[in-house]
């Protein structure tokens, strides 16, 4: 498991990376929103994905968990509590409380499954005879980010049970003589590379967005990447330095359209454009409207408004309806057919 | 408390998750009452729900639990949300290796049936479950009870529940065996009012901003559904189906070509649910024809239920008694085949006391002059036998076409995964389902070593050198076996040549492979293609996961030119041996389609020489791969047979075109089992 807490030193600042406005925006919008439920990031390698990803956490304010719990409980929200700190709370007990920042967790390609929703912690099973969780990447992502590079790769049983959780907000296990479940809320970001095959739909529309990202294409832009990349690397420390300023200003703005989001209002006219675009494009349920409704409050709270205006519903269409428009699979070539 | 215990407990006391609340979902009426019906009556026997992703049909599932009738002992019904990732032991349940250990003590840990014994059991995306649990789950919401053989634990305790199953249809489909286990069926989609949407989006905004307060707003109607869902089932055992009903329950299911009585069976307890529901206790044919489409749906071949006009209500005068015998019979048959633990009246729901109920309905029915049966509707039956079946037609050529590549392919991939998994190269990766003492993989499934070595820790800790928290001897080991989906490889020869467009073989030709792409995307093959024509032959698609892509490829695949046919095996064996170096485990299935007329190639010899030679080699080169030739000569013109002697070549086995017809394949693929 890889763990990238804000507190390691060098990471690639966000404000840093050059162009790639969509992909940063994207990005920007699931933490303005986290409900929004992930971005699908698609595009060819070396795009800077990966590094905005991680940069991501450093904008983001900290949040308060329960002081080793391994399911990053709130201490103030007892529902959505793991049960064990939950079983703590109800007796009464005074939860240690730590603030920390929000995590980036990185789920490797070749992670086993047991890994990813947790197992029976061998060693405790060996020593003491007796069961015991041992928390997989689920339980690390819990109030995080989880970052699936490659995620059209990702062993297809890892996704159905990943499918599950994102669906459900909950991990369950039961296997290995163990049965539990805990709380597993993420923003889902996986980028994926569409020549070496694509993602079943079903896991498409778990990503709330979609943005697809390029390699920049005017040299002044690429040689500014490189002058950056170089300076990073010369000198992490004074690099992250003196882009501290931009960084800090972006912090503030993103705690204040995270303050904003949830007193953004949409009218009615705002809401049935919303639906009729969905249907339009024959998108299959439900999902992409509230996905659409969602987006739209972000972008409109990123903006400063607390009302939602048609160019947010737009903007959020373009991110929210691309992968969501095939009905079924081959319906391109099918279609009449099946029709 | 020990941690065992603290286990089971949080485990039973929820995860706290916020659940939509039932009655606040819009429309989808059918799969609410769908659901509602399996409430008041669970011996029902459970709801597959199918649709498109985003549908609420999970919210609808979970929003059940909150309206379910408390037990007798006043508990909460379980609710259990079955993981797809779970392992064997804990579906049927183990032996508690904690307890063991600790104190020497063989003690039943209860699996998942047991949980939801008297509750419900949920799984989301019912179709993506590995089939031997799907089987252990069916079996117990069947018999009602879960029969436990494993680890020197035998016994069976009792595991009633309420299955509901949702699944996306495009994602792969529940074999038809499985499918008519399941009580009822429904298929939803998407509202495409756009009024209705905009109030959906509110609705769902305002539980995403405010889940307790909306909880909270709909707590009244929410109690006042599950009054009358309670009122419901204390009604069911009251209530009667009238025997001319019976006999419309059976040409309703006649109509529709329905195999087996479970379909009548399951109609009678739905009418009766759904009069319950209304708060009536007779059954009316209104009842019936609300229920009839959920019960056939997922039993017919395919196409819109038939549903005949209810019978007239029976005149008040009983004046042909002998008749009514006869009609009464079948019925009792159909009854006495279901399983002998509930014949004469269905089953009342799990907690209520039955024993009492059921004097008073058997007097009822016999108690009263029955009344007589309907006339027989003698114009429309033979109206629906004359009529030419172009709707099944119609929609028949669709279905039969996924049909084909589903039953063929099955058996394919069956054999494929079944032998990968004996293999000794495979891999440790894949799901753990369960454990085996078949040793030689290196793949420690500690749970079920400790659960072996269990039993004898007390008599090992006596007499052992060393103190250890648990001993384990040789002879304990178990291995994981695990199960793996992916890892198929499919490539298509395809020939593109001139030949190929006489006659319209293309299209079929297309067709068929079409068919097979949309198998290998349910499956999650990989797949690649090579294409011959004119003077070469292309690697038009590198072993791929998108499927789509080999879809989008195929409808632009132009026809034309010579069939360098052996250049065309040789692109294939490139492919192959490319293939086989990244994963030796692959188990590829080439599907060579060509008319075989072979008049261009490398020069060796005479071009159709040459391709023979060429398949000779393939078949020695990649032992493991599969043969496929599909001979796509055109019937009318005298047949050459070469396609034939290339299928001999590469020990593949050999179909023509006109065979690729759907219901001809299927056979055909069942007799070669050795596909």
């Amino acid at each position: 498991m890889v763990t990238i807490e804000s507190s390691s030193p060098h990471v690639y600042p966000f404000v840093a990376i050059v162009g790639q406005e969509r992909l940063k925006r994207s990005l920007i919008l699931n933490v303005v929103n986290p409900s929004l439920s992930g971005v699908l990031i698609r595009g060819e390698k070396g795009t800077a994905k990966s590094t905005a990803v991680r940069a991501l956490a450093d904008l983001l304010p900290e949040i308060a968990v329960v002081d080793g719990d391994p399911f990053q409980s709130d201490p103030d929200d007892p529902k959505t509590m793991a049960p064990e700190v939950k079983a703590r709370f109800a007796a009464g007990e005074t939860l240690a409380v730590r603030r920390r920042k929000v995590r980036v967790v990185e789920l490797p390609i070749s992670a086993t499954e047991d890994r990813v929703v947790g197992t029976l912690d061998l060693e405790h099973a060996l020593r003491e005879g007796s069961k015991k969780v041992e928390p997989g990447l689920l339980a690390s992502a819990n109030r995080g980010i989880l970052y699936v590079d490659e995620v059209n790769l990702l062993d297809d049983h890892v996704v159905d049970v990943l499918l599950d959780s994102a669906a459900m907000g909950v991990n369950t296990i039961e296997r290995e003589g163990i049965s539990f479940s805990h709380p597993a809320r993420f923003t889902l970001v996986g980028t994926m590379n569409p020549e070496e095959g694509d993602l079943r739909p079903q896991l498409l529309d778990r990503f709330g967005l979609c943005v697809h990202v390029e390699g920049l294409n005017t040299p002044e832009q690429r040689v500014e990447v490189v002058k950056r990349r170089a300076a990073f690397e010369a000198d992490p420390e004074a690099f992250v330095e003196a882009w501290a300023g931009e960084t800090e200003k972006m912090r503030d703005a993103v705690a204040k359209a995270i303050a904003l989001c949830p007193t953004v209002q949409a009218s009615d006219a705002i809401l049935l454009n919303i639906a009729e675009r969905s249907l339009k494009l024959g998108v299959d349920g439900h999902r992409s409207d509230i996905v659409m409704l969602k987006a739209a409050k972000a972008i409109a709270a990123w903006a400063g408004r607390n009302e939602v205006i048609l160019a947010d519903v737009e903007e959020a269409a373009e991110l929210a309806l691309a992968h969501r428009m095939r009905r079924r699979p081959f319906e391109d070539i099918l279609g009449p057919r099946a029709a | 408390m020990t941690l065992q215990t603290k286990i089971r407990m949080t485990a039973a006391s929820g995860d706290g998750r916020r659940v939509y609340p039932f009655t606040a979902i819009l429309a989808q009426e059918t799969m609410k009452l769908a659901l509602l019906l399996n409430a008041v009556n669970p011996a029902i026997g459970g709801i597959v729900v199918r649709g498109q992703k985003g549908t609420a049909k999970s919210t609808a599932a979970r929003g059940l639990r909150d309206l379910l009738p408390s037990l007798p002992d006043g508990g909460r019904p379980a609710f259990v949300d079955f993981p797809l990732g779970a392992t064997e032991d804990m579906v049927i349940g183990s032996i508690d290796f904690e307890a063991a250990v600790r104190d020497g003590s063989v003690r039943f840990q209860p699996g998942l049936l047991a949980r939801a014994h008297r509750g419900v059991l949920y799984i989301d995306e019912v179709n993506l479950l590995d089939d031997h649990l799907v089987d252990s789950i069916l079996g117990a919401a069947e018999s009602g009870e879960n029969v436990v053989e494993r680890e020197g634990q035998s016994l069976r305790h009792a595991s009633r529940f309420i299955l509901i199953g949702t699944m996306n249809p495009e994602e792969g489909e529940l074999r038809p065996q499985l499918l008519d286990r399941f009580g009822l069926a429904v298929s939803i989609e998407g509202e495409t009012d756009p009024a209705l949407r905009v109030e959906l989006l509110k609705r769902r905004e305002a539980f995403d901003t405010d889940p307790d307060g909306f909880i909270a707003r709909h707590r009244a109607e929410e109690a006042d559904l599950a009054a009358r869902l309670a009122a419901a089932r204390r009604r069911l055992a009251e209530v009667t189906v009238p025997a001319h009903l019976t006999a419309f329950i059976a040409e309703i299911c006649a109509r529709n070509h329905v195999a087996g009585h479970r379909a009548d069976i399951v109609m009678e307890r739905a009418a009766r649910a759904h009069a319950a529901w209304d708060g009536r206790s007779d059954v009316t044919s209104d009842d019936i024809v609300a229920v009839a489409p959920m019960v056939l749906l997922h039993r017919m071949r395919a196409g819109e239920p038939d549903i005949p006009p209810p019978p007239p209500p029976p005149p008040p005068e009983d004046d042909d008694r002998d008749d009514q015998d006869d009609r009464e019979n079948p019925g009792e048959d159909q009854q006495d085949q279901d399983d002998g633990q509930d014949d004469r009246s269905p089953p009342p729901p799990p907690e209520d006391d039955a024993g009492e109920d059921d004097p008073s309905e058997g007097e009822e029915r016999d108690g009263p002059p029955p009344p007589p049966p309907p006339e027989p509707d003698d114009a429309d039956r033979d109206d629906a036998e004359n009529a030419p079946p172009d709707e099944i037609q119609e929609v028949g050529a669709s279905y039969a076409v996924r049909k084909l590549e589903r039953q063929s392919l099955d058996q394919v991939l069956r054999t494929g995964s079944g032998r990968r998994s004996r293999s000794r190269s495979a891999s440790k990766q894949g799901r753990y389902v369960k454990s085996t003492s078949r040793r030689g993989r290196d793949d420690l499934a500690l749970d079920a070593t400790i659960r072996a070595a269990a039993p004898y820790q007390k008599i090992r800790r006596e007499t052992a050198k060393q103190a250890l928290a648990v001993h384990i001897s040789d002879g304990d080991i178990r291995e994981k076996v695990r199960e793996r989906r992916v890892g198929n490889f499919l490539l298509f020869v395809v020939d593109g040549s001139g030949s190929m467009g006489a006659q319209r073989r293309m299209v079929e030709t297309k067709a068929a492979i079409m068919s097979l792409l949309l198998d290998a995307y349910q499956k999650r093959d990989k797949v690649s293609m090579v294409v011959f024509r004119g003077q070469e032959a292309d690697i038009v698609l590198p072993p791929t996961n998108s499927v789509d892509r080999a879809a989008k490829l195929l409808a632009d695949l132009p026809v034309g030119g010579r069939t360098p046919l052996s250049r065309g095996l040789g692109a294939a064996s490139e492919v192959l041996r490319q293939a086989l170096r990244r994963d030796p485990s692959l188990m590829p299935l080439v599907i060579v389609m060509t008319d075989g007329r072979a008049n261009a190639g490398l020069g060796h010899a005479p071009p159709h020489e040459e391709a023979i030679l060429a398949g000779a080699v393939l078949r020695e080169r990649y032992p493991s791969a599969q043969f496929v030739v599909v001979d796509t000569e055109p019937p009318g013109v005298v047949r050459l047979g070469l396609a034939g002697k290339l299928s001999a070549a590469l020990g593949a086995a050999y179909f023509k075109t006109e065979d690729l017809r759907a219901e001809d394949l299927v056979s055909l693929a069942k007799e070669h089992q050795a596909w």
